[in-house]
């Protein structure tokens, strides 16, 4: 069952006369409880792509369609508070909030929920438990070094119980040994707690992990890989 | 995923991204650069004391003037000379006429409602040499009888008692005495002032209910009309007991030997007031352009700050936060720095700036730092905060996130 649906999906920019096409007519289907690894030369739409599935861009034409809803429909509130909902966004650069603690930034996200403030104390401990980070709840960003400060990033990003888990270059910052415990991480994520997850990567062993691989050249997909698992 | 679709309706229904960020964020964000915080601080209080200092003095200033007009009083003073009591001359002789004259005047005690006074501008000073070059302080100086005591009857000793004639005693105004350098006022008692080579001693400090009276030297009238060589006195004021203010007028009007004009107290002093509108009207205009200049120097720093934040904004909106909650965060975090700002600047206006003795043209007043003021003082720094961060936070926000996300500082 398909939980991701692109068609004919385009993302245009116009600079003066100019026309540039990051995504151009892409045909995509993704399967729910899936690994993804979006791969390309630089420039050609992975990011772009992303941020599309992540519901902070919106497409210039063409369908978008995550778990039955038509993301061109929703307004920008009602985007937001799906996001909220549904997407778990890693960044390459962590982008946690550097005023904020460890335990702080995890619990950002969860603040926009209606819960107790027992059971997000519960579920912030849970999520800094399972990326192995329960040790440096008081800790601020700067105190962290750049793995720990992905995995918190990571916490941060599985809290509010996404469907979708998205990752643009989550290893591109860090060296061999913290990659592959993130790496790990997120397909922990995927295979135990089946959410779904789509990620950017130029590196091909990082690519390893994922079940499907996708090549993406100029805004276009030119091959479709299924990784034996 | 079999969840999906009863999320999503409680995702509708919730409305949950009215959602605030947490205050604290917007307190350590404030925190983040302590310089910044200070400079923000520093900066607003230096406005909103600048607000108070302009409030104070304008209603201080009104303060006196209408305090001092006491509606049952009628001023007699020279023709031509109704618009200032320092010009005028009248004969001495005005007081006793009128007594005789007129029914309906104030008697205390047997003192009667009617004082005849000199107004005088005179160089005031603390020690001999100053007076002999002639450097002192020019101070209204009030030649009066006990009938003033009357007729102004919100003049009351503060300490000590008046002046008997042909002693060289005066009572100092409560302000009179500040701005001379006595602080408490009280600390002027016993002390000597010079007027004219003439050394008088202090006996008495007078209130008068904020009134220009509490800027003047009050000296017994015929020692001052030795000390300034004149039979004339300035005016008479009587205070009405029946008698109208036409009655007055037309006693004015017949005795023309006497050249007397007549005007109410209150129309006296609120043509005073409005003789000083355009100062005070430039006063708030100049506290106003400095605000507004505080406000585009506070656009300029908070946008700078803001800039440098435009990837985290990014990223809270990838959280789900809206803009508006993002907007919010920003203005608490202005608004609490120029509120610190501002609560500094009300405590320095209460403790040091109030009372303070202006000296100026139609006498001494003080700065007047009432509730009215310092509400002023308060909504100016909220004013501070809130347009110094608006325009900024919303040119920050307004960016598409993707754009926002690839943001490098
Ligand atoms: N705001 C924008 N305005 C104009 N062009 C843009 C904008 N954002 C992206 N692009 C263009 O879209 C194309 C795809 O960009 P994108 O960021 O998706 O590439 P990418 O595959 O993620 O590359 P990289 O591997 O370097 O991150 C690039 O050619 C880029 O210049
Ligand atoms: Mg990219």
């Amino acid at each position: 069952m398909s939980l991701i649906e692109c068609r004919k999906l385009s993302r245009i920019y116009n600079r003066g006369a100019e026309e540039i096409r990051p995504l151009d007519q892409l045909d995509l289907r993704i399967d729910a409880g899936g690994f993804v690894a979006l791969m390309g030369p630089s420039g050609s739409g992975k990011t772009t792509l992303l941020n599309l599935l992540a519901g902070i861009d919106r497409p210039t034409s063409g369908e978008l369609e995550i778990g039955g809803l038509s993301l061109g429909d929703l307004s920008r509130k009602e985007l937001a508070d799906w996001r909220s909902e549904q997407v778990g966004y890693v960044f390459q650069l962590y982008n946690l909030v550097p005023v904020l603690t460890a335990y702080e930034n995890v619990e950002l996200p969860l603040l926009l929920h209606p819960i107790s403030s027992g059971e997000r104390h519960r579920r912030v401990s849970a999520a800094l438990d399972v990326v192995g980070i329960a040790d440096r709840h008081s800790h601020y960003p700067r105190q962290l070094s750049g793995g720990q400060e992905q995995r918190v990033a990571i916490a941060r990003a599985i809290v509010t119980e996404p469907t979708l888990l998205l990752a643009d270059e989550p290893t591109g910052d860090l060296d061999r040994e913290s990659a592959t415990a993130v790496m790990e991480l997120l397909s922990r994520l995927n295979k135990e707690q089946g959410r779904t997850v789509v990620m950017v990567t130029h590196d091909a062993k990082t690519a390893q992990y994922a079940d499907v691989l996708l090549h993406l050249e100029k805004g276009r997909l030119i091959e479709q890989e299924e990784m034996a698992s | 995923m079999a969840g999906l679709t009863s999320r999503n309706l409680a995702m509708f229904q919730g409305g949950v991204n009215m959602r605030l960020l947490p205050l604290s964020y917007a307190t350590r964000n404030l925190g983040r650069t302590p310089s910044r915080m200070v400079l923000t601080i520093g900066g607003s209080m230096l406005v909103v004391l600048l607000v108070l200092a302009a409030g104070g003095f304008v209603t201080g200033m009104r303060k006196a003037l209408v305090a001092s007009g006491n509606e049952n009083n009628t001023i007699l003073l020279g023709v031509g000379s109704e618009e200032s009591l320092e010009r005028s001359e009248i004969s001495m002789q005005a007081a006793g006429i009128l007594a005789a004259s007129l029914d309906g005047i104030l008697n205390r005690a047997g003192v009667e409602g009617i004082s005849p006074e000199i107004h005088l501008a005179m160089p005031v000073s603390l020690d001999e040499s100053t007076d002999a070059l002639g450097e002192g302080e020019l101070m209204l100086v009030r030649g009066i009888t006990h009938n003033a005591w009357i007729v102004h009857d919100e003049a009351t000793l503060l300490t000590g008692r008046v002046g008997e004639a042909g002693r060289d005693e005066a009572v100092l105004g409560k302000l009179a005495a500040r701005s001379l350098g006595f602080e408490p006022a009280e600390n002027a008692i016993d002390r000597s002032i010079w007027i004219d080579g003439r050394e008088i001693r202090v006996v008495g400090i007078l209130t008068a209910d904020s009134g220009v009276i509490e800027g003047e030297i009050w000296y017994p009238l015929t020692d001052l009309q030795v000390l300034s060589q004149r039979d004339a006195v300035s005016c008479v004021i009587v205070t009405r007991d029946g008698a109208t203010p036409p009655q007055i007028a037309a006693f004015a009007s017949r005795r023309l030997d006497l050249e007397l004009a007549a005007i109410e107290e209150v129309d006296y002093f609120a043509s005073l007031s409005a003789f000083y509108a355009p100062i005070r009207t430039m006063v708030l205009l100049t506290a106003l352009l400095v605000g507004i200049g505080a406000i585009i120097g506070g656009l300029n720093s908070n946008y700078a700050t803001f800039v440098s934040r435009i990837r985290e904004m990014g990223t809270l909106q990838t959280l789900g936060y809206s803009r508006f909650a993002i907007t919010i965060s920003l203005l608490q975090e202005s608004i609490l720095a120029s509120a610190v700002g501002a609560l500094l600047a009300c405590f320095i206006a209460i403790f040091i700036l109030d009372g303070t003795a202006i000296r100026f043209s139609m006498g001494v007043f003080g700065l007047h730092i009432d509730t009215g003021v310092l509400a002023g003082g308060l909504l100016a720094g909220f004013l501070l905060g809130i347009a110094g961060a608006l325009l900024p936070a919303w040119r920050c926000l307004t960016r598409p996130i993707p754009e926002a996300l690839k943001t490098t500082i």
